[in-house]
């Protein structure tokens, strides 16, 4: 090493330790603030994925139906659910079939909608259900009831339904009655087969609804995807479910950048408080390197390397202490943990080195130190 | 040979206040100058000026060769590290380093570091037992003589001591002016402000200032008063 910048980080380690209780306090002010801006980057990075997740359990946000020709309700074939399980997109959380059937139940009539129950379970857990979820993707003797419906037909768990379509009948035993709010409240679920068969529709679907994860970019692309692939038919995202996603994600990252801003200009102000405190106690040093033939940039250069290297220490410190935080954040809110994000690092580090030199606004001033200053005492 | 230090009518105002009127004075190459009076004399302006830690109002100060009183601030860093090695009567180290890396310190701001050098110029000054200590493990005098190793360190064409015994007890002091006579008689150009008549007399010449003003120089050798 340069016997220059040997002394260069001679003069900085001591410089380091030689005022700990001032300097200790602006690390604590930058350690605290990158741990915080750290927690929050990670939660921001897995914010989004864990939070897609959750909204995936609230329905489909894609519809694949075939065209509307203004004629009677237009059907497609089952085979469209092996063309959308084709394309291997990751970002497909659950694809359900639905059959919609106009049936009666005794006098009654009743709409009966023929699904795969393991999909539509996967796919609207929030659904509120009395009972239990048919568990078989083709149920062929149970069935699940809306709440309004089994009230018109005096269904009860346990009991049974008999059912007619087209001349032809079946009797289902009542394993849940759901309760959504929305027009799922009127119908019967049965098995996609079992309503194949009653209607006289083998291999005929209403609907496919499905649930794509992922960002408002990331649904448009799978969107676009299953578009191409299912030729003919009507691939049309749910643009409220996509658009109030897109907004509650712009609003949470909204919410961190801000705080984000807020927890450093006060990490600062922590900083220049120690600074200009720190300015007061080396302005005698400062205008003695002056009259030793230093220069201001080269002096300078040296306090800011000083608060340089105490950004690079609180903002490793921070990460590290971030990363806890963000794991306890994760579990609060998400129910698991976050888990820290490398790539939050450097990130953590920049901002934190900014916050230090910006903080260390003081000591800049240092350079207008009058040498002659410490000469005084003579006469 | 021109003279090392020429100070032609030099002038130095603080608004209405004339703490240098027209003082005039040279300094040869190997000399040792006693710079006294009572305070407010002018004597700190004079050394400021002369440290290139001040710049006057009026006259010229030529030092080797070198104009120094319309120096740019860059200019006079240059000057101060380049030529210049000053003595205070605070001593004024770095608290923080050590002897030696005091020493090291004037040898960075000048060009490049040289522990080696740094010991030597330690030894020299009989501190060859003290250079990992810190300022507040040193006596007066040893914090003394690691300010006058500094001085030397960078070979300075002008020593400017400002009271560099101001601070020391008898014994202190007698080494500390050991110290300036062998820097003397191996050539070094001395200037020492100070009250005190002891070092007065042991330098070639007593500039003395009243009021600003040059009162009178003397020849201590001859004891002569020139003016």
């Amino acid at each position: 090493m340069a016997p220059t910048r040997s002394m260069f980080l001679r003069i900085l380690w001591k410089l380091l330790g030689a005022s700990r209780g001032r300097l200790g306090l602006a690390l604590v002010a930058l350690a605290s603030g990158a741990a915080v801006c750290s927690a929050l980057l990670n939660v921001n990075l897995d914010a989004e994925k864990k939070l897609t997740q959750e909204f995936r359990t609230l329905g489909a946000n894609v519809v694949v139906a075939p065209p509307n020709t203004g004629a009677d309700a237009a059907l497609t074939d089952a085979a469209v659910m092996d063309r959308i399980a084709a394309l291997h997109a990751p970002q497909i959380i659950a694809a359900t079939p639905f059959l919609y059937v106009a049936a009666n139940s005794g006098t009654q009539p009743v709409i009966l909608a023929g699904t795969w129950f393991d999909q539509a379970a996967k796919m609207n857990s929030w659904w509120k259900v009395e009972g239990s979820w048919v568990t078989s993707a083709d149920d062929r003797s149970d069935c699940m009831a809306g709440r309004a419906a089994a009230r018109q037909l005096g269904l009860a768990l346990g009991s049974r339904v008999e059912l007619r379509s087209g001349g032809h009948n079946i009797s289902l035993k009542v394993a849940g009655i759901v309760t959504t709010g929305a027009a799922e409240d009127s119908q019967i679920f049965t098995g996609l087969g079992v309503a194949q068969n009653l209607a006289g529709l083998p291999g005929k679907v209403s609907l496919v609804q499905i649930s794509v994860s992922g960002t408002t970019l990331e649904i448009e692309a799978v969107t676009s995807r299953l578009a191409v692939a299912l030729t003919g038919l009507d691939v049309r995202p749910v643009r409220q479910i996509a658009a109030a996603e897109g907004s509650i994600l712009g609003r949470i990252r909204g919410l961190i950048f801000w705080t984000i801003a807020l927890i450093l200009v006060l990490s600062m102000l922590g900083v220049l408080a120690s600074m200009a405190a720190l300015a007061m106690e080396r302005s005698r040093d400062v205008g003695l390197m002056k009259a030793l033939g230093g220069s201001v940039p080269r002096i300078m250069r040296l306090f800011l390397a000083e608060a340089g290297a105490l950004g690079v220490l609180g903002g490793t410190i921070g990460f590290f202490a971030g990363a806890l935080l963000a794991r306890w954040i994760g579990g609060r809110v998400f129910g698991v943990a976050v888990s820290p994000r490398l790539e939050v690092f450097p990130v953590t580090i920049a901002l934190t080195v900014a916050v230090a030199l910006a903080g260390a606004l003081p000591l800049r001033l240092l350079g207008r130190v009058r040498p002659a200053e410490i000469l005084r005492g003579s006469e | 040979m021109a003279p090392l230090v020429q100070v032609e009518n030099l002038e130095k105002r603080f608004g209405d206040v004339c703490a240098l009127d027209r003082v005039s004075f040279e300094i040869e190459a190997g000399e040792w100058i006693a710079i006294m009076g009572p305070s407010g004399s002018g004597k700190t302006s004079l050394i400021n000026i002369l440290g290139g830690l001040d710049q006057p109002t009026g006259g010229r100060v030529v030092v080797d060769g070198q104009e120094i009183g319309h120096l740019a601030e860059r200019e006079l860093t240059r000057y101060r590290s380049d030529k210049i090695g000053f003595v205070f009567q605070q001593f004024h180290l770095v608290p923080y380093l050590t002897a030696v890396e005091n020493v090291m310190l004037a040898q960075y701001f000048h060009s490049i570091t040289d522990e080696k050098e740094a010991v030597e110029a330690l030894k020299r000054v009989g501190l060859g037992d003290r250079l990992n200590h810190v300022p507040a493990q040193l006596s007066g005098g040893e914090q003394q003589r690691v300010a006058i190793a500094r001085a030397l360190i960078n070979h300075p064409k002008l020593i400017l001591a400002d009271e560099p015994t101001g601070n020391l007890d008898e014994a202190n002091e007698a080494v500390i002016l050991e110290l300036l006579r062998e820097l003397h008689s191996s050539g070094h150009t001395i200037l020492v402000v100070t009250h005190s008549q002891v070092i007065g007399n042991l330098a070639d010449r007593r500039v003395e200032l009243e009021h600003g003003h040059l009162a009178r120089i003397h020849v201590s050798s001859v004891g002569k008063e020139l003016r």
